[in-house]
């Protein structure tokens, strides 16, 4: 897959939040995508996708960020998500520790597993994923196109 | 914040509707709610989807979690009600086949 990376410049109606690395944001994330949708017609299908990912990358996140770590000691990440003419976008950092995987060789798991799917989930909801670790950074761009279903 | 509603009917099916997004702080709490009523001695259980606008890897987890506590205490899990949003999460996952949504709770043990 090419993974195009959203250019943010001049994306004036973006919107960015940088908070704690904690569970409990994710209702704060949710609350801004919805405020997404309130200003931009973007089909249901459309949300439903970039929400998911966006909750899966973001709960990836989440779950590095706790690993071998106290509460408090200073993992964040930031987040921008805007709608464009032809996209709908979010850009996801975290200064934790490197992710350690092969985005192509994220597949589904077995049917009756119980975790293992997010990263297979939002690969298949999104038109395009991509990681990359820069200056002891971890980011993530997410794209759904409004062109499609 | 994720409410849960848990009742068990006469028939002895009971019965689990989560209000709100079921996400990774509320799968856990669904995990525990699902495990106590087969532990209660109901091991057919229905959960109601219909009030449920979210639901991440860690919802799908919790439900498959939940459906082989019930197969393993002789019973099952049935999806009710389950909404466009959620039921296109379903099939992303190919989980629609396992997890396959009944119209309605009150026929959900009808076959």
């Amino acid at each position: 897959m090419t993974d195009p990376v959203p250019d943010y410049t001049g994306r004036d109606g973006r919107l960015e939040l940088s908070a704690p690395a904690t569970p409990e944001i994710l209702e704060l994330v949710h609350a801004m995508m919805a405020h997404l949708w309130t200003t931009h017609e973007v089909t249901a299908q459309q949300r439903v996708r970039f929400e998911t990912s966006v909750i899966e990358i973001l709960g990836n996140i989440v779950e590095h960020a706790l690993v071998g770590s106290a509460p408090g000691d200073g993992r964040r990440f930031d987040i921008v998500l805007d709608v464009g003419r032809d996209d709908v976008v979010a850009r996801l950092g975290d200064n934790g520790i490197p992710v350690e995987m092969d985005l192509s060789k994220a597949t589904m798991p077995d049917e009756l597993a119980e975790d293992g799917r997010g990263l297979a989930l939002a690969k298949a909801a999104l038109d395009s994923l991509s990681y990359r670790r820069i200056d002891g950074r971890n980011l993530w761009d997410l794209v759904v196109l409004r062109g499609g279903s | 914040m994720t409410e849960f509603g848990v009742e068990t009917r006469a028939d002895g099916v009971g019965v689990v509707t989560p209000e709100g997004r079921l996400n990774m702080v509320s799968a856990r709490r669904l995990r525990e709610v699902l495990v106590g009523l087969v532990e209660r001695g109901t091991s057919r259980i229905v959960v109601d989807l219909g009030e449920t606008t979210f639901v991440d890897s860690s919802g799908l987890g919790a439900l498959i979690g939940g459906l082989k506590t019930a197969r393993q205490a002789g019973g099952d899990l049935r999806v009710a009600r389950v909404s466009p949003a959620v039921l296109s999460v379903f099939e992303l996952t190919n989980l629609d086949r396992i997890l396959r949504p009944r119209p309605s709770v009150d026929g959900a043990f009808d076959d």
